[in-house]
């Protein structure tokens, strides 16, 4: 059955909002039509388009958002390419970026489709997105456990951040593992930018650093895999006003998404996510359980 | 860590990977793929692009820069 315009413009808020948002988009994605019944299924080959238009509407957002940065970051890539030298901090984050994204992109290439193919059910997601809670309140108690060994005391939160390092201070190893929990994300429920930015926050980030890390990271993760799908877009039979307007919704949704959890990151913590993914998941098991 | 070994395998590598890359994107190569049957896999040609880039950058990070030559020695 095609996606209505109300499904689509849903579908493209929810993809928008939750994408970068650390309670995954793909677990709500797949949990959300099953609870309402919906007829059509996220692994449907015919869904594919969409999904790649509402993936490209996201990744268009974060370039808007961080145009400066990716301009200073593609100039500082050139030049530490060809000089064989890093010399300045963006330097620094486009060689990182380009270590995390390895590791995502080979993890992507060849175990994607198999796990996500595994992983399919409303059931597994709504698990994931528990265990999704887990391991965000997991990330903050050991976040606290080195701000105690730190013996960080500040009269603030955002003044307690700055005792933490910049996204341009990660170091490579840990660029690279963080790079390669992206390919947790692939399971349905567990979020791809709530596993960077603890993995962030692992490796000594501030948490708007961390933030700001997993979201430079996404961006040519999710363009990448947009953009190979694109021929997808052309096949017959696909309702393109509808898929747009999806897409249009998905990435203003994600830029305002960005911007509130840049401003929150400055003193937040990522625990309140942890207890909704907890709360959603148990809220959805019972649901499916009891068929409501 | 910088040699000139290192920095020519990382050459070699990033040319096989291209070479690998042209191989998915002509459906030659059919190993570990979604659909046996496509004439063309994109996805995988953008990986192996993506690994020879950084095979070339990182080669060229790896090569010995700045070496003083004993004959470029001030003579007394």
């Amino acid at each position: 059955m095609p996606v209505t315009w109300a499904q689509a413009l849903f579908m493209g808020l929810l993809q928008g909002a939750t994408e970068l948002f650390p309670v995954s988009s793909l677990g709500h994605a797949v949990l959300i039509p099953s609870l309402l019944h919906w007829s059509f299924k996220q692994s449907d080959p015919s869904f594919l388009p969409f999904l790649v238009l509402l993936h490209l509407g996201t990744a268009t957002a974060l370039l808007v958002l961080y145009r400066q940065d990716w301009l200073a970051i593609i100039r500082g890539f050139f030049t530490a390419a060809f000089r064989g030298q890093i010399q300045t901090d963006t330097e620094r984050l486009a060689m990182l970026l380009l270590v995390g994204t390895i590791p995502a992109a080979i993890l992507g290439v060849y175990l994607q489709t198999r796990i996500k193919s595994l992983f399919a059910s409303p059931y597994e997601a709504a698990v994931f997105l528990v265990i999704n809670g887990g391991l965000m309140i997991g990330f903050e108690l050991l976040r606290r456990r080195a701000e105690l060994r730190a013996a960080v005391t500040a009269a603030s939160r955002a003044e307690q951040e700055e005792h933490f390092a910049q996204a341009e201070r990660i170091s490579f190893r840990a660029a690279a593992i963080v790079g390669a929990c992206q390919a947790l994300a692939f399971l349905p429920g567990i979020s791809r930018s709530g596993v960077t930015i603890g993995g962030g926050l692992l490796a000594g980030l501030r948490h708007q650093e961390a933030a700001r890390f997993s979201f430079l990271l996404a961006t040519p993760t999710i363009l990448g895999a947009g953009i190979v799908e694109v021929p997808q877009l052309f096949s017959s039979g696909v309702p393109v006003a509808e898929y747009l307007a999806g897409a249009v919704l998905s990435g203003v949704a994600a830029y305002a998404s960005a911007r509130f959890l840049l401003r929150y990151f400055r003193s937040g913590r990522l625990d309140p996510y942890g207890i909704y993914c907890i709360a959603a998941g148990l809220v959805s098991l019972a649901l499916l359980h009891f068929s409501l | 860590m910088k040699s000139t070994g290192l920095a020519i395998g990382l050459g070699v590598l990033g040319v096989v990977f291209l070479i690998v890359g042209v191989l998915y994107a002509f459906g030659v190569l059919q190993i570990a793929v979604s659909d046996p049957h496509a004439s063309h896999h994109y996805t995988h040609t953008v990986l192996f692009v993506v690994l020879a880039v950084a095979s070339f950058v990182a080669a060229n990070f790896a090569r010995p820069k700045g070496t003083v030559y004993v004959t470029d020695r001030p003579r007394r």
